[in-house]
């Protein structure tokens, strides 16, 4: 089952992007692999067997999901559904059990760890519930350490983590720790991490779950922005509905099935 | 650029002190003991190396400087007969006991040599100097045992049994730290001392007071008010310990040395190389010594190892998430090994400096009060340096190993 066709709630938003999508392929006049290129994230079959004790537990059966390039993807569930399983599969950081993920095009389940580490690093952003912030640095320096892993140092890696907190509005709190944060601030000090090195794909577990209404609302716009002005695809785990409003595609997932 | 570990180091300062605390309680332990060791070798070995002999002529069942058989004084003028030989001085090592004004006794070593010779006695004189040696019954002693001996200054007057002794002079750096109390006089005097040792004493206990007599007195009570005869010359009948030798400028020692074996009769001689390392073998490895300090530093690396394992792992499970963000960010290991190396090093270093200013003034304490040299050279800086780094980054392994098996999953726990 295609996720790619899963209703949007808004069904008057998704009518125009049908109208919009749909001439564009029709035009292109692409093949079923061309079209394939076009997918950000096309996983197939993906199941997930974990082992607690003897009995063999299947968290993931059969999962099936296309995710078009540019848009934002909600993946929704109760609790203990199998999202964040799915999210860190696609993500790189699991390998499943069976089935294939390809992301931008490249089949990421064939890839050693080292290169999906490579595939990681230069492609993929992340955000997460808890932040995920070095408590001891500033939100500047929080930055400044992804650019550092990616391998840009001294004045450039300052200069570009300003930048990168002057577009998430942290102007004024560069040089606050973690701790003098509100939530919201914290979570878009993750965004500009998110960012550094301008990924294709932004892979979100439940951003604006730890929030107030008036932050969440905030991470919400700010996540709408990356993937409509960045052409970033944005996959988001959550259980936020208000999410559902700045989503392309929802998701639902209920005992490791894509409905 | 922001540095993790050292920002994760000073997150927690009570903790960071904590941890500090415990690598300098290691690094001292370490420095302490490896100082000790250090300076008690090197105690052990002052006289040889003051000395400016070239070849050290003994008895062939010479065990260290300290002990040996004696040898016939003749054996001195036929040094002086062998090619080669610039000059020959005669060394006399005695034991004897010293007996303080309040009735305690001392056993000391008593050292005879020339005062005016060239081959012994080169050390520092703090007061005195060795002429006064001339006198009879006068000794020089290191400063460091005027406590041991209840002196209080050069002129006081004890007894070395059942001889009365001056003290004309204070020496420096000439205490052994195995050895007992040196005491330095002329020959003569050091003939007579150890002479009239406490093996020729008849000593009885008066009224709490130790009272001797020996071949050269009558009697040591207070009431005598003869005098000793003045300590007669060295005969050929005597015996000493060493020929101290002084080669010809360009004289091939190892031919001399083969000449003087030779020459002389049931002796053996050394280089002044070989009595320094005959000594120090004899007391780092065939004494206790050497292993009891050596285990001490060996115990005080591995309370380091723990204190410092203890550290970085309890930091390393703190901050499990962001590693592991990093590494889901695309990370390689090597960087997250970085950061924990680095906050290792950090660790080393600061904990390193403050011990050794910590170790350096426990040192001028202990040499200026006990005469107890902490030997810290720079080569034994750098080296407790290097096992303080290696303390410290090996005790990361642990926190690596638990960073190496982070599951990257863990990042989307809340």
């Amino acid at each position: 089952m295609t996720a790619s066709h899963i209703n949007i709630a808004n069904p008057v938003r998704a009518l125009k992007r049908s109208a919009f999508t749909l001439p564009e392929r029709t035009l292109s006049n692409l093949g079923v692999w061309e079209r394939f290129d076009r997918k950000a994230i096309v996983a197939r079959d993906v199941e997930m067997v974990f082992r607690s004790g003897t009995e063999p537990s299947l968290v993931l059966k059969g999962i099936d999901l296309d995710i078009p390039q540019g848009e934002i993807q909600l993946l929704m569930g109760p609790s203990g559904s199998g999202k964040t399983t799915l999210l860190s599969i696609l993500a790189g950081i699991l390998t499943p059990t069976a089935g294939s993920v390809c992301l931008l095009g490249q089949e990421i389940t064939r890839m050693s760890k080292q290169q999906l580490s490579n595939f990681r690093l230069n492609n993929i952003g992340f955000i997460f519930q808890g932040f995920n912030l070095f408590p001891a640095l500033t939100a500047l320096e929080n930055v400044e350490v992804a650019l550092k892993v990616k391998g840009v140092r001294g004045t450039v890696a300052r200069r570009d983590a300003h930048e990168l907190l002057s577009q998430v509005g942290l102007e004024d709190r560069m040089n606050y720790l973690p701790r003098d944060l509100s939530g919201g601030q914290k979570q878009r000090v993750a965004i500009a991490r998110a960012l550094v090195g301008n990924p294709k794909l932004i892979m979100a577990d439940e951003p604006t779950a730890s929030l107030d209404s008036h932050s969440g609302h905030a991470v919400i716009e700010l996540l709408r922005d990356l993937a409509k002005k960045g052409g970033r695809t944005v996959l988001i785990v959550t259980h936020d509905s208000r999410l559902i409003d700045v989503a392309d595609r929802v998701a639902y997932l209920e005992d490791g099935i894509l409905t | 650029m922001a540095s993790i570990a050292r920002k994760n180091l000073f997150e927690d300062i009570p903790r960071f002190i904590v941890a500090q605390a415990g690598i300098m309680f290691a690094v001292s332990l370490v420095t302490i003991q490896l100082g000790i060791l250090d300076g008690f070798s090197r105690s052990t070995t002052r006289l040889i190396e003051q000395s400016d002999a070239d070849l050290w002529v003994s008895s062939q069942e010479m065990l260290h400087l300290e002990v040996t058989l004696p040898i016939p004084l003749e054996r001195l003028l036929q040094t002086r007969q062998v090619n080669g030989v610039e000059r020959a001085e005669a060394l006399i090592s005695r034991s004897g006991v010293w007996l303080d004004s309040a009735g305690h006794i001392v056993p000391v070593k008593v050292w005879g040599f020339n005062p005016g010779g060239r081959l012994f006695g080169n050390w520092r004189m703090s007061q005195g100097s060795l002429s006064s040696l001339q006198e009879p019954y006068t000794f020089i002693t290191d400063r460091s045992n005027l406590g041991a001996l209840d002196l209080k200054q050069v002129s006081d007057v004890g007894k070395i049994v059942p001889l009365q002794a001056k003290l004309v002079g204070l020496s420096e750096d000439t205490q052994s730290m195995a050895s007992s109390t040196s005491l330095f006089a002329s020959l003569e005097n050091a003939n007579a001392f150890g002479g009239s040792g406490s093996g020729n004493l008849n000593c009885t206990i008066q009224a709490g007071q130790v009272e001797c007599l020996s071949p050269l007195t009558r009697s040591t009570s207070p009431s005598s008010s003869e005098p000793p005869p003045p300590p007669r010359n060295l005969s050929l009948e005597d015996s000493i310990s060493y020929v101290l030798v002084q080669a010809k400028p360009d004289q091939d020692l190892s031919e001399l040395k083969k000449r003087l074996e030779s020459a002389l009769p049931n002796t053996r001689v050394h280089t002044k190389a070989e009595m320094v390392e005959i000594t120090h073998t004899y007391w780092r490895k065939r004494t206790g010594v050497g292993f009891i300090l050596g285990l001490g530093a060996t115990v005080g690396v591995i309370v380091g190892m723990v204190v410092v394992s203890q550290i970085l792992y309890s930091s390393v499970s703190d901050h499990i998430k962001e590693f592991g963000t990093l590494k889901a960010m695309g990370a390689s290991d090597w960087v997250v090994y970085g950061v924990i190396t680095e906050q290792a090093l950090w660790m080393a270093v600061l904990g390193y400096v403050p011990s050794m200013a910590l170790c350096l003034g426990l040192g001028a304490w202990t040499v200026a009060t006990k005469g107890i040299v902490i030997l810290i050279t720079p080569g034994t800086a750098i080296a407790i340096l290097g096992v303080t780094v290696i303390m410290c980054v090996g005790s990361a392994l642990f926190a690596i190993q638990k960073v190496t098996h982070v599951d990257p999953a863990i990042v989307f726990k809340a």
